[in-house]
């Protein structure tokens, strides 16, 4: 159960991971640029009774656009002005989002629940709710496609090398913005995917957004950047602990227990997350 | 003759005239919706010195100012069920949230730079769903989970609170002048030109990060127990959230970062923006991530560093980075 | 024999694939002057970074007066009273040159804030630098800078003095000036490993070379000698210094 939850959550990070690979930037306003996804994914099903999953035909390429903007139009900018201000202005965007959200969507619990949302499975006795099948599966399918996305097309070589040596990028004639709005644009689409597993799996409201940017850094803390496979890894040892941490105190707490697993580990990590 | 920023600009006077005219408006009849602005005038003003201090002067973006003010607001409402008086409530709310730093500062002080942001993101959730789960007997008063009224709170007079949020605010605009021109603000203004040379150079970043940040926590912790005074009761959602981080974010960003006079300049202007968007609710906010947005991109230097730099053509360096190894 | 100021035993540092130091040990002795050179990526400035606590070592031992400095940070090497310069200067850009030197003397040294500034202007004075006590450091140039580098680790008034190319790119006439300010250096009794790619400086300055080519050490004696001997002629081959 843990496990398949794992598989989302690493999800939920790779967009985190992936620009922060690029850019050394943390988006604080990643939690809500997935949740973005969510209310797209919910607005389409409300309105015209389109099925979440087939919604993304028409949320990746938004949130490809969105996240393209963002970086091109704001963050590429703040770069230059100091260190601090794409941190302050993605802030900004956080904030913002969650308003907008709240305004839009008002501050109701909401979920994504299509016909198979209530479905389960039993596997060995335990029974497994149909989503949580599905997080994993897909997690698994966007993880292998974005290696070969990476590793095969120009743009992916372009964000690898950007990602290891911005000089040396530069040198081979790599535009370094362009770069970064593809990135930025890539980890978006990762959280449309992302933002529409998750708003099948839990209900959400404007403020989830936090919970999310949490976990999925908390996911990179545990895992290590950089790398899918390590994404990989630390969602599932992200989804495990919060599970048995919950079967432990109570589900109640089981946000609660996450986030102390993700400060825990902060201080635990003698290096500092990122090891320098 | 070149300008340096760390030279006493101005003398005390002209704050000593905007205290004893700020002090005077209860008793002239200033309208009672004033005075309530003013209070909120304060309590940022304080609250976005402490942030100021720790962003513009330490490097420290912190995020978990609101974990202090959360704090300061829990210590005093439960010291006063228990049965002491106000005072020492908000002396203790300044104490624990101290002691509090001290607590995270094990971890935080690891990250450095923009994962020390995010890090201390995570203290003030915490905090919120703890105290979302936690119901000790009797708490239950307002809200979900742990609400608490602040006993004893409606029976102080307004303008009591009016004067004593007045005393925490000239009192951390006082701290920040004298920190500036002691030994540790020049030790923290070599820290960020050039934190390696600073350190061959003899000094303890840690140790002056460290009690930069206890010390910004514990007036922190105070300004919010303050404002739970007037406010009556606490609650934890709205005690650990994020828009406290906003409003004092943007008074420091709008009037300007690392400048003395930047957040009094900046929590004017969010005041009035608080005035004019009051019937919005949710779109005041938007409003003011906008704002934040905006100003950051296209003067990030604030209010007062334009005005600065429009006056001696020197300043901009202010802005400008030197290598530094570690945030 | 006298217990050395500094003693590096056997010390090795890799980058990644690179031996930047290679098990590289000497000894300084109480008020000695030593020469360390070699050409550009020998790994001088990476022994200082490795004295200095920057760096940790892969292997070796650093000792100070007979005890073990490695692991310590920066600030409490500093307090010890080793004091070194950086290659390229690293001023507090926003700060005076005053200031810049008052804060090394508050916390290197332990300073009161009057007696700091005391210090303060004796040291600019002493480096010529008191025309521009109240400039900001931004607006200094390079020549001035790296006096303001010595001035300032100076200030935290050390017993051993690393000094990391304090002469390169200075011109013929501003060379014997910094010839005396270094005489006066040794002559207030401090000890100095002086990094240098100037001969003229180093012949002076010092009475003992040590020279080192990727990351070994190849020669080590008098002034002289080391300049005649044939591996070291041959590393500085293709270096036009
Ligand atoms: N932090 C570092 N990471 C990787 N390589 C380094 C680092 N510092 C120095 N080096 C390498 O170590 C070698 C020695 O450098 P350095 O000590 O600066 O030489 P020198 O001061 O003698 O010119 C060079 O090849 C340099 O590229
Ligand atoms: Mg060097």
């Amino acid at each position: 159960m843990g496990i398949l939850l794992g598989g989302l959550y690493s999800l939920v990070a790779l967009g985190l991971s992936l620009v922060f690979g690029v850019m050394k930037l943390i988006n604080v306003a990643h939690g809500d640029l997935v949740l973005m996804s969510t209310y797209l994914a919910f607005s389409m099903m409300t309105s015209f009774g389109l099925d979440p999953i087939l919604s993304l035909v028409i949320g990746m390429p938004v949130m490809f656009v969105i996240g393209f903007a963002i970086q091109r139009y704001l963050l590429n900018r703040a770069f230059k002005i100091s260190m601090e201000a794409p941190l302050i202005i993605a802030f900004g965007i956080s904030i913002i989002l969650q308003n907008f959200y709240q305004i839009v969507w008002t501050p109701l619990s909401r979920g994504l629940t299509p016909s198979y949302a209530m479905l389960s499975f039993s596997i060995g006795g335990l029974n497994v709710p149909l989503v949580y099948g599905l997080d994993f599966a897909v997690s698994l399918i966007v993880m292998l496609a974005l290696r070969e996305f990476m590793k095969r097309t120009y743009v992916g070589q372009a964000i690898n090398a950007a990602s290891q040596d911005r000089g040396a990028a530069q040198l081979m004639g790599i535009n370094a913005n362009r770069v970064y709005a593809f990135a930025f644009a890539i980890a978006m689409v990762l959280a449309a995917i992302a933002g529409v597993f998750l708003g099948l799996t839990f209900p959400f409201t404007p403020q989830s957004g936090v919970s999310f940017l949490i976990i999925a850094f908390g996911v990179v803390v545990l895992g290590g950047l950089g790398s899918i496979a390590g994404t990989f890894i630390g969602g599932l040892v992200m989804g495990l602990a919060q599970t048995l941490g919950g079967y432990f105190i109570g589900t109640g707490a089981q946000m609660f227990v996450a986030y102390l697993i993700v400060f825990i580990v902060l201080g635990v990590r003698p290096q500092g997350i990122f090891g320098r | 003759m070149k300008v340096n920023p760390f030279r006493l600009r101005g003398g005390l006077a002209p704050l000593l005239i905007a205290t004893v005219l700020l002090a005077l408006f209860p008793l002239i009849g200033v309208p009672q919706n004033w005075l309530l602005y003013l209070f909120l005038f304060f309590i940022y003003l304080a609250l976005a010195n402490m942030w100021n201090w720790l962003a513009g002067y330490c490097g420290l973006i912190s995020l978990c100012q609101p974990a202090f003010i959360g704090i300061g607001g829990y210590t005093l409402a439960l010291m006063t069920w228990v049965g002491l008086p106000i005072w020492q409530g908000l002396i203790a709310g300044a104490i624990i949230a101290a002691l509090f730093a001290v607590i995270i500062s094990i971890p935080v002080f690891r990250l450095s730079g923009i994962y020390f942001a995010v890090g201390t993101l995570i203290v003030p959730e915490l905090l919120r769903l703890f105290f979302l789960n936690w119901r000790p007997v009797g708490g239950l008063l307002y809200g979900k989970g742990a609400g608490y009224a602040v006993k004893g709170a409606t029976t102080i007079p307004a303008t009591d609170i009016y004067w004593l949020t007045l005393i925490i605010c000239i009192g951390s605009v006082l701290m920040m002048r004298f920190i500036l021109r002691s030994n540790l603000g020049l030790g923290l203004a070599a820290i960020r030109d050039n934190a390696s040379s600073a350190a061959s150079s003899g000094i303890n970043v840690f140790k002056l990060k460290f009690y930069s940040f206890v010390g910004s926590a514990a007036i922190t912790g105070l300004a919010g127990a303050a404002f739970y005074i007037q406010q009556g009761f606490i609650e934890p959602t709205s005690a650990f959230n994020v828009r406290w981080t906003m409003v004092l974010m943007l008074a420091t960003v709008i009037g300007g970062v690392r400048l003395e006079e930047g957040p009094a300049v900046g929590a004017i202007i969010v005041v009035f923006l608080h005035f004019l968007l009051a019937r919005y609710g949710g779109v005041s906010l938007l409003i003011q991530g906008v704002i934040l947005v905006f100003i950051m991109l296209i003067a990030p230097q604030g209010i007062m560093g334009s005005v600065r730099r429009a006056l001696s053509h020197r300043t901009p360096h202010l802005r400008r980075q030197p290598a530094r190894t570690r945030g | 024999m006298e217990t050395p100021v500094l003693s590096v035993a056997g010390v090795t540092k890799h980058f990644g694939g690179l031996t930047a130091v290679k098990n590289f040990s000497f000894d300084v002795q109480p008020g000695e002057a030593i020469g360390l050179m070699g050409p550009n990526g020998a790994g001088k400035t990476t022994l200082v970074n490795i004295i200095y606590g920057i760096y940790k070592p892969d292997s070796g031992k650093i000792r100070f007066r007979g005890s073990n400095i490695g692991g310590l940070s920066p600030h409490r090497i500093c307090h010890l009273g080793i004091a070194r310069t950086y290659q390229i200067p690293q001023p507090f850009a926003t700060l005076t040159a005053l200031q810049n030197i008052i804060v090394a003397a508050i916390y290197g040294r332990g300073l009161s804030r009057p007696d700091a500034e005391k210090t303060a202007h004796e040291i600019l004075e002493q480096l010529d630098l008191s025309p521009k006590k109240n400039t900001v450091t931004l607006d200094m140039d390079e020549v001035a800078l790296k006096r303001l580098e010595l001035a300032r680790v100076l200030a935290t008034r050390p017993s051993l003095l690393l000094i990391d190319e304090v002469a390169a790119g200075l011109t013929e006439e501003e060379l014997p000036r910094i010839l005396e300010i270094l005489r006066n250096i040794r002559q207030a009794g401090v000890t100095i490993l002086l990094i240098e790619h100037v001969m003229k400086v180093m012949t002076e300055a010092v009475d003992r070379i040590i020279v080192m080519d990727r990351g070994e050490k190849i020669a080590e004696g008098n002034p002289g000698d080391v300049m005649k001997d044939r591996k070291v002629i041959e590393a500085y081959l293709g270096e036009p210094e």
